[in-house]
């Protein structure tokens, strides 16, 4: 039972170690903490990243859409300087047939697309009206200014090429209304190009917004210095009417914009994108990334460009990294929380397995002591039980010899002896079995034991210490005294019995090594076959017929016994030439 | 005054056959002529004594392991019994061991022999019976009460 606690105390350590890592243990939070912490910081590293690359992708498309809008407008005021140009070589005359050579040859549609047309606007004084009219009359009969107003001049579309869109506006007075006629008297007074605000052009049957575009030319080609100068010489302007879709349409058509903008001039809309228009690809976003406001200076007007990030920009697949990145890294980090689950179920498992295992062996070692000890018991209590009628046969049978000394013959009396030596063969393997069965009951202590007088007394004790000497060194060791008594005294009876001489010589030779006792005892007598050795050391084995050498058979296996309870080995020498020799090996304390 | 101690009877409370044999036969052999009564137990050897089967002067010898009243239950019956707690009682058993030896003293027995020790047919026994016998004194009349 000691050795089944012992073992316990050893495992409790190993088995503690593997309990813990049963469980998960912090390091495994921290790793798997820190990959979060890591995970998430890749996230919002790339976040911001993403962040910052669409604000300047915004910037830049914002800023491009409003380039691209000021170079078209500079690209048709260039045209209509072309016309103003064009007015000064005549000394600012022209008719309906000149101009209408001059705008079929700027090729519009394919030159300038967006723009609705070109055309003259003169400045008719109403003492001018007559002749001006006549004038025009001239090439078409049917030539009037529509609508009366009360201003004291006249701003007529007087040529508008192409004339097939534009029709409504031959002969439209800019007087009529704030818008047309502010920027037409501005344009005069500054010399320079000029928009209206918003208006709604008579040809557009949408009611769509759109504007004008004037750039003014005076007489005999001057550009004169003043305002008063201007307003003298002031002959007429160069005009385009624009509606805004059509010119947002052939601006911003090839671009593939993902922002979306919106136009207003004065709180007044001008061009919004529609889902229909320049800007099908790319639908509104409800909850715009980016939205931008820029006041742009146009032409006497100040145009505010609402820019907002449409939803081809959020959708925009580069803008999904961080969170490919986010999930990536967080299912790698549940895959490594469950890869430890897993590893500690599994250390789990087989700790289970391993006490399972433990507590069948213990179970199995404890019934094994328990047997053995049963056996011990039960060898013990067979051998004492069955001397007592043993010793009863022996008795009685002496009796019969005793009382019928006279009376029985010759043969009787010899088989008598038979049962009375059997009875005592058996008394002495009782006797054996008994003292075999008993080691280990006792602990001996070490005490200093003088090997010389211990085997000369047993020699004495056997009776034949005249014919059978013993060679021993004269020296103490330190040895439990009555088992080495038992082990020296059964091989040298050993010696003594099977020698098959009438004297011999014992040798004991002992050395001290290894931390424990080595003693050989040496015979000259016949030795035993080296293939018998292990049967010789096997309990009731005995190498001659017992009638022969009297014997249990028990002597060398007590020996072993004694020698390894004592943790100790006993081996007999082999390739021997004669004699036997015993070599034990009995470890210190 | 000296008794006749040749008259001192012995009571023999063993339950082997064989063992009471051997006694008999010794006492044969060394020619004691006291007289022995066998009980084969305790409760047996009890009856005897308060029957009066068992004539003054007497002692007993007593095996140890015997069915019914072992040999140490026997003993206490005794001692606890006004009449007989003065009994004279040898202890003859199998049993070497400690306690065995120590609660028989208790029980105020005069010796304790161990079989295997008494030699061949309890002839040690026997003989020490003898020369006790030869001279011992014991009271002529029993105690009256």
């Amino acid at each position: 039972m000691a050795e089944v606690n012992k073992a316990d105390s050893l495992e409790t350590e190993e088995r503690s170690q593997l309990v813990r890592r049963g469980s998960l243990h912090w390091v495994h939070w921290l790793v798997v903490f820190l990959s979060i912490i890591l995970t998430v910081g890749a996230w919002y590293i790339a976040s911001e990243q993403v962040a910052q690359k669409n604000q300047e992708k915004f910037q830049r498309q914002a800023e491009q859409v409003i380039g691209l809008v000021e170079e078209r407008m500079h690209l048709y005021e260039n045209a209509l300087w072309g016309g103003v140009a064009f007015l000064d070589a005549n000394r600012g005359k022209t008719n309906y047939s000149q101009w209408l050579i001059y705008a079929s040859s700027l090729d519009l549609d394919q030159v300038y697309p967006g723009i609705n047309g070109i055309g003259v606007i003169y400045n008719i004084k109403p003492a001018q009206l007559e002749d001006y009219l006549a004038e025009e009359r001239k090439l078409r009969p049917d030539y009037g200014l529509h609508p009366a107003h009360k201003e004291k001049e006249y701003w007529p579309i007087t040529y508008i090429e192409p004339s097939k869109n534009n029709a409504k506006a031959v002969g439209l007075d800019m007087a009529f209304e704030n818008n047309r006629y502010s920027a037409i008297q501005k344009a005069r007074d500054t010399g320079k190009a000029q928009i209206t605000g918003p208006i709604v052009l008579v040809q557009d049957a949408k009611k769509t917004p759109g504007f004008l575009f004037y750039t003014p030319f005076y007489k005999e080609g001057k550009k004169p210095e003043t305002i008063d100068d201007r307003r003298a010489d002031i002959v007429g302007v160069t005009y385009a009417p624009f509606i805004m879709s059509k010119l947002m349409l052939g601006t911003l058509a090839s671009e593939n914009r993902q922002v979306r903008i919106k136009i207003s001039d004065n709180e007044t809309l001008l061009y919004a994108d529609d889902d229909q228009g320049a800007n099908a690809a790319n639908p509104r976003d409800d909850n715009p990334l980016f939205v931008k406001n820029v006041g742009v200076e146009m032409y006497g007007r100040t145009w505010l460009f609402n820019i907002e990030s449409g939803l081809s920009f959020r959708e925009d697949p580069s803008n999904d990294q961080p969170s490919w990145i986010l999930i990536g890294g967080l299912v790698i980090d549940s895959m490594l929380l469950a890869l430890f689950v897993f590893l500690t179920r599994v250390n789990r498992k087989a700790l289970a397995y391993a006490d399972k295992m433990t507590a069948a062996l213990r179970d199995e070692s404890q019934r094994l002591i328990k047997t053995n000890h049963d056996l011990e018991q039960f060898a013990y209590v067979a051998s004492h039980d069955l001397k007592a009628p043993l010793n009863s046969i022996n008795q009685v049978v002496s009796w019969i010899e005793e009382d019928c000394r006279d009376l029985l013959p010759e043969k009787s009396k010899e088989h008598i002896g038979m049962v009375k030596g059997r009875c005592q063969r058996m008394m002495t393997l009782l006797k054996d079995l008994l003292d075999y069965s008993k080691v280990g009951r006792f602990e001996y202590s070490s005490e200093p034991v003088s090997l010389r007088q211990i085997s000369n007394d047993i020699l004495v004790l056997h009776g034949k210490d005249q014919k059978f000497s013993c060679e021993v060194p004269d020296i103490t060791i330190n040895i439990p005294r009555v088992p080495l008594d038992i082990v020296l005294r059964n091989l040298i009876s050993n010696s003594i019995k099977h020698h098959d001489k009438e004297n011999g010589i014992i040798k004991i030779i002992y050395e001290e090594r290894d931390h424990g006792h080595f003693i050989r005892v040496e015979d000259d007598g016949p030795g035993i076959p080296d293939d018998m050795h292990s049967k010789a050391l096997e309990m009731f084995q005995t190498l001659q017929p017992r009638d022969k050498v009297e014997g249990s058979g028990m002597g060398l296996a007590m020996v072993k016994k004694i020698v390894e309870h004592h943790k100790g080995t006993f081996q007999l020498e082999e390739n021997r030439e004669r004699g036997t020799c015993y070599i034990i090996f009995w470890p210190f304390e | 005054m000296k008794a006749d101690t040749s008259e001192v009877t012995l009571l023999l409370v063993e339950d082997d056959d064989i063992d009471a044999a051997s006694i008999e036969r010794s006492f044969l052999k060394q020619r004691i002529g006291n007289s022995i009564i066998r009980a084969h137990d305790g409760v047996e050897a009890f009856e005897l004594l308060k029957g009066g089967a068992v004539p003054y002067p007497f002692m007993v010898l007593l095996d140890l392991q015997m069915p019914r009243m072992n040999g140490l239950e026997f003993l206490d019956k005794l001692r606890a019994d006004p009449e007989l707690d003065d009994t004279l009682v040898f202890v003859l058993t199998t049993s070497k061991s400690d306690q065995d030896i120590v609660e028989s003293y208790n029980k105020k027995v005069a010796g304790y022999f161990v079989k295997e020790e008494a030699g061949i047919n309890f002839i040690d026994v026997v003989n020490m019976f003898e020369s006790y016998w030869r001279v011992l004194h014991v009271p002529t009349e029993p105690r009256t009460l």
